[in-house]
């Protein structure tokens, strides 16, 4: 299973957190060039130039967007309790965890995995409650993705994608 | 099988055709039906311009100017068919499931059924054929308005409740 991109949005709907991973270098020279991944907050770099007018934090806004618009359609057609859990199209599926304190937990993988909504809810309980939240010196609103890129968070989400969702 | 209802949307947007097949699904006036397949086509778009870049696919145009450089002016007056992200096909929630076909004319069509729904593009391509037939073959029907075919009714009526 490939992973594509993690985002984290608040529920002031800002995106806190989002980590890409580009798994295999593509053939094009253009793209061998950029970075293996990045964090929103220190994201100075252009956007790659096949992109036209589309930053990082573009894409989490339509990530923001578009999950927003699915969940209440969701809701509308199938009642209060019914839950939006991913979609696919042809090139990657999204998958979505909501936390009961409107945290949303959005991950993109390849179009072959499983549904990815325990592991999401893994990532919440295990890195983000324990790194984050009961972090002292962290926020408790994270306003600009300020205490959620920790050293721990980061390096538990890397080994726990490269371990559990390898 | 359950197939709780069928959606057709025009390439604008507007909600041209609606059924429901199966209850279980709420009960929506005509006017929030509009609004969902409004919201759908926005969702659609949007979900088209967010596939990573990994896996975004090659436009013609650059792979023609790279294999067949010489043939320039060949490849220019022929232009081949935009290869395009596919947007949103499928949407799985805890109560159902919907799957959604586009036609290379823009037109979508949605439907709606059990989570554990087996073989769904099956019958959206067989409903895809009813609609040739009995809807782009009417010769009173105008294109991108809402549809009233009774031929159009009875065959899905036969086909999904059959398999049904």
């Amino acid at each position: 299973m490939v992973v594509y991109s993690f985002y984290i949005f608040d529920r002031h709907t800002e995106c806190i957190y989002s980590r890409r991973w580009n798994p295999r270098p593509a053939s094009s020279s253009s793209k061998a060039s950029r970075p293996q991944s990045d964090i929103i907050a220190n994201s100075g770099e252009p956007a790659p130039p096949q992109r036209k007018g589309l930053s990082r934090e573009d894409d989490a806004k339509l990530i923001f967007g578009a999950i927003f618009s699915l969940r209440k359609l969701v809701q509308r057609l199938g009642g209060e309790d019914n839950h939006f859990l991913s979609y696919r199209t042809g090139e990657y599926k999204l998958h979505y965890y909501e936390t009961p304190t409107r945290m949303k937990f959005v991950m993109v993988t390849d179009t072959k995995s499983n549904n990815l909504r325990v592991a999401l809810h893994q990532i919440w309980a295990n890195l983000y409650v324990e790194y984050v939240v009961k972090n002292p010196l962290s926020p408790i609103e994270h306003a600009g993705g300020v205490g959620v890129a920790n050293e721990l968070f980061e390096q538990g989400l890397e080994r726990f994608v490269a371990t559990v969702l390898a | 099988m359950v197939v709780f209802s069928l959606l057709i949307i025009n390439k604008a947007g507007g909600l041209v055709y609606s059924r429901e097949f199966h209850a279980g699904l709420a009960k929506l006036s005509s006017n929030d039906l509009l609004i969902l397949a409004g919201t759908f086509h926005g969702v659609h778009a949007i979900t088209r311009s967010l596939v990573p870049d990994a896996v975004r696919p090659v436009q013609p145009s650059t792979s023609i100017s790279a294999s067949t450089s010489t043939s320039g002016v060949n490849s220019t007056s022929a232009p081949a068919f935009p290869v395009r992200p596919s947007g949103l096909e499928v949407l799985e929630s805890s109560h159902f499931r919907l799957t959604c076909f586009q036609t290379l004319t823009g037109t979508k069509f949605l439907l709606l059924t059990e989570p554990a729904q087996p073989n769904v593009d099956v019958v959206l391509k067989k409903i895809y054929e009813l609609y040739a037939d009995y809807v782009m073959k009417n010769p009173f029907y105008t294109v991108e308005m809402p549809i009233r075919c009774q031929k159009f009714d009875t065959g899905l009526d036969a086909f999904v409740r059959v398999r049904g």
